[in-house]
């Protein structure tokens, strides 16, 4: 065990930070906002705290706190600017915010390293650190899926026009989520570089944001474990692929099609869809007289699904 | 500087070719196929093997592309975006999965060109063609440039009168701009689906051969660069426009070139990132397309 | 009724004492060249139920969209409980009291019957404890009343259509409105679930909820209404006591399929 710990050390912790990476894409896609800016954000967080580190000599957590807190105004910013896009062009604009960031950092002279980027970032991180942190947002988003409060971001995605009848400010909701994903952008970068030492212009590119996207559809798109699961997949692939060697990218891309094709709510949603129609299945059978009287629900009902 | 120009029309030109491809998909049949970038790239790797064992001369060369990228987006239509529309139950989650099977599809062409050349650049050494270099008013100019300025205007202007005046060009607009009033009309979604997919992929394959020509070789990884460009190109123009997309490739390449020629290399990305971004935070709906952009 | 276009038949103006929930003065609401509503000034007064009669395409469910700021007015003003709303977002006027069904069903397709109801009850952004269980007695309250005991825990797809429709009734009623706005709520029930729903809509103006409501029905709607208003290409073509409304030349002429070449 601590054997098996230690030599997959990597992959357990780009795990952690991936999930937060993901996640940064999830939760205004959960909202129905199309938004690639955590992507962005995970790229000025993760420069954001090397230069800090190399050229302020600011601590570990001082440089974490600063880039999520970055991450989130940019992005809250972002969202200000462009909040009349939806669909594919809020997508492909926010697309672009992400990659005009990495044509940025090229031209950043010797604040940021320019193409060479910057080295020297080693922050004192471990996995209990990434561990803590990302228990912390998975208890948050818990929060924002259940109850109330998940129903109201759940009705800001499927009918926004509904939503506002019903006296729920979307434009709010969509604005927070741009907010809430620069944060989780900031940590997720800002980790990864504190953990490598290095960051380059490369690191923020159009396979991260591909990436980010396919965890969350494979995994699932409503709740933080569908991406925990997504997560899971991505990375511990090539480990498991070990045996398909140099035909792991083209196991990677049909799993992502067919995905794409067969699981609409990717794993996660397939596994619910399916306990759900046992259980509907199973109620029938119970209910067969017609007259019976249905299962009482009131008691349960509050926290949604349960 | 009239060689600048001359360097932003060649470029133009491939551009066009290759963003008319995704506009036609896009606008009509409401495809925003994402592995268009790895058709382009997967129909010159197709041109490349064969060249190695054949010596084709160039006409041959530029059939195999086309024939293959023709191929491969008709491949896509059928074993991923078919079912996915035949599946999906409306248009926002159609959008969303549409763009991962592309994203899915787009990888396995990349990882098999990868493979092969070890992810170096690839070109069309085995063809029998060779560039003459001429000048004409002291401009020197390849028969590369000349043959794609000739292809890309012509395809270009080509298949934005076919669609603006045709039969077909008018059920195909159809289709883009309401899709059940279309199929009233009796036009087959699936089948017209397919022909435009088809289409598309061509025009793909052929801006592949005609940049391997002129570059000399092309990366597996030049894929993914063109087609956020050409996302660039169409915003730019208006979506449903063709006529904006000639306008957009051109004005892309002019602006490229120039920041080139600035020397300001490391800049070039940034112009159809720049782009896009402007565009869709001032003027949406693009130079010439339709007004509203639509509603989601 | 101040336009000039409307006919007042029968009953007289209300009493000027009688509190007037929802003023809508000369609002009309074009879609390009299409003029969806044109020039429609109502005026509803406490506790009593109004009615929307119209052919299809005659403009009422987007008079109901311009009431609750879901498009955009062309021209005109929107008043409620004495504040001027015509340019406040929908949700503010949702918040202030007033509620609405749509025409086309639209329930969260993922939710249980209790969870769509909740987004109604809860969804002014409830915090505290004993809110939150005042919100859950709303949303049992809403569920009783609709008839959907019991069917608490079903997903929609697993409910007929009549009861979808109740569904967003109890939504609607679950945030306990001063105005209730809805958009043919029997549409597609049959007889015996239509007069349970009217009987609801009958307990409700006991409690002294206004509402507006829109349906086909004339016989229902005659018996139903305290006021009916009958539409026609975007305008009010009549206002009044239901029985002289339906009576009235223009609406009878509405109705007999006439009415192309008069408004043209
Ligand atoms: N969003 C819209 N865009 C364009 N035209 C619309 C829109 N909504 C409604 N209309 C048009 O406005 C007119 C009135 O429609 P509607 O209010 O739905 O009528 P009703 O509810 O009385 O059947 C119709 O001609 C309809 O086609
Ligand atoms: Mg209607």
């Amino acid at each position: 065990m601590i054997d098996w710990y230690f030599s997959h050390i990597v992959l357990i912790q780009s795990t952690l930070t991936t999930l937060l990476l993901a996640l940064s894409v999830q939760v205004p896609l959960r909202a129905g906002v199309f938004s690639f800016a955590g992507v962005g954000c995970y790229g000025i967080g993760g420069y954001i705290a090397a230069i800090g580190m190399v050229h302020y000599g600011l601590s570990t957590a001082t440089a974490i706190l600063l880039a999520a807190v970055a991450g989130g105004v940019v992005a809250y910013a972002l969202g200000l600017l462009i909040q009349r896009l939806t669909g594919l062009y809020l997508a492909m604009a926010t697309v672009a915010f992400t990659l005009i960031i990495s044509v940025l950092v090229v031209n950043g002279g010797d604040l940021t390293g320019g193409a060479a980027g910057l080295f020297g970032a080693l922050g004192m991180l471990d996995t209990g650190h990434l561990l803590a942190v990302a228990a912390v947002v998975v208890a948050a988003l818990t929060f924002t899926e259940l109850g109330p409060l998940g129903r109201r971001v759940e009705a800001v995605r499927e009918d926004p026009e509904l939503a506002s009848a019903m006296g729920i400010n979307v434009a709010r909701y969509r604005r927070a989520t741009f907010a809430v994903s620069g944060v989780l952008g900031g940590l997720a970068g800002s980790m990864t570089v504190l953990l490598r030492s290095t960051v380059t212009p490369d690191d923020i590119n159009f396979h991260l944001v591909v990436l980010a996207l396919t965890i969350i559809i494979v995994g699932g798109s409503r709740s933080w474990i569908g991406a925990l699961v997504g997560t899971v997949i991505f990375v511990w692939m090539p480990e498991m692929l070990a045996f398909v060697g140099e035909w792991e990218d083209v196991v990677y891309g049909v799993l992502v099609a067919a995905a794409a094709v067969y699981l609409p709510g990717g794993v996660t949603g397939a596994v619910v869809d399916g306990y759900r129609t046992y259980r509907r299945k199973r109620r029938e059978t119970a209910d067969s007289p017609p007259d019976a009287p249905p299962p009482q629900p009131a008691a349960a009902a509050v926290g949604g699904d349960s | 500087m009239a060689q600048h120009i001359l360097n932003a029309v060649a470029l133009g030109s491939v551009y066009l070719v290759f963003a008319l491809g995704m506009a036609l998909a896009w606008s009509t049949i409401g495809i925003l196929n994402f592995a268009h970038g790895a058709t382009f790239m997967f129909s010159a790797f197709t041109a490349h093997v064969v060249t190695q064992h054949v010596a084709l001369p160039m006409p041959a060369v530029v059939l195999v592309a086309v024939a293959a990228g023709a191929l491969i987006a008709t491949l896509t239509q059928v074993l991923a975006f078919g079912p996915i529309m035949r599946r999906a139950t409306d248009h926002r989650s159609a959008e969303l999965r549409i763009l991962i099977g592309g994203i899915g599809v787009a990888a396995i062409p990349l990882a098999i060109a990868e493979r092969v050349t070890a992810s170096a650049p690839f070109g069309f050494r085995g063809s029998t063609y060779q560039a003459q270099v001429f000048e004409i008013a002291g401009l020197r100019m390849t028969t590369t440039v000349l043959v794609i300025v000739v292809a890309g205007i012509g395809i270009g202007v080509g298949v934005w009168r076919w669609l603006a005046t045709s039969r077909q060009g008018l059920a195909l607009r159809a289709i883009g701009v309401d899709s059940e009033t279309a199929s009233l009309m009796g036009v087959d979604r699936s089948t017209l689906a397919l022909g435009t997919m088809a289409t598309a992929g061509a025009l793909a394959g052929l801006a592949g051969a005609l940049l391997t020509f002129q570059l000399g070789a092309i990366a597996p990884a030049s894929g993914d660069q063109l087609l956020i460009k050409a996302f660039a190109i169409v915003v730019l123009g208006g979506l449903g426009s063709m006529g904006g997309v000639i306008v957009g490739a051109f004005v892309l390449a002019g602006a490229e070139t120039f920041v080139l020629a600035m020397n300001q290399g490391t800049w070039v990305d940034a112009v159809s990132f720049g782009l896009i971004f402007a565009v869709l935070l001032l003027r949406p709906q693009g130079l010439f397309g339709r007004k509203e952009v639509r509603r989601t | 009724m101040v336009s000039g276009t409307v006919e007042d038949v029968g009953e007289a103006r209300d009493a000027a004492a009688t509190e007037c929930v929802l003023r809508a003065a000369d609002v009309a609401v074009h879609f390009g060249g299409v003029k969806a509503v044109d020039g429609v000034s109502i005026e509803l007064t406490a506790g009593r139920i109004f009615g929307v009669l119209g052919p299809n395409g005659s403009g009422k469910s987007t008079l109901l969209a311009a009431l609750t700021r879901l498009v955009p007015l062309t021209r005109g003003s929107l008043e409620f409980e004495g504040r001027r709303y015509d340019t406040v977002r929908p949700h503010t006027i949702a918040a202030r009291g007033v509620a609405r069904t749509f025409q086309t069903v639209r329930i969260l397709p993922g939710r249980t019957v209790f969870d769509n109801v909740a987004l109604g009850a809860e969804s002014a952004g409830s915090a505290g404890k004993a809110e939150r269980s005042r919100a859950r007695q709303r949303v049992r309250t809403a569920i009783e009343r609709t008839g959907l005991a019991g069917k608490e825990r079903h997903r929609p797809d697993e409910l007929s259509y009549g009861y979808q429709r109740r569904v967003e009734i109890a939504r609607a009623i679950a945030s306990e409105p001063t105005l209730l706005l809805l958009d043919e709520p029997t549409a597609g029930m049959n007889r015996q679930e239509r007069d349970d729903i009217t009987g609801l809509l009958g307990d409700l103006r006991g409690e002294g909820l206004t509402q507006l409501l829109i349906e086909h029905d004339v016989q229902m709607m005659v018996e139903a209404c305290d006021h009916l208003f009958a539409m026609n290409f975007g305008e009010l073509i009549a206002g009044g006591e239901p029985e002289a409304v339906v009576r009235h030349p223009a609406v009878q002429e509405a109705y007999l399929g006439t009415q192309g070449r008069a408004h043209a």
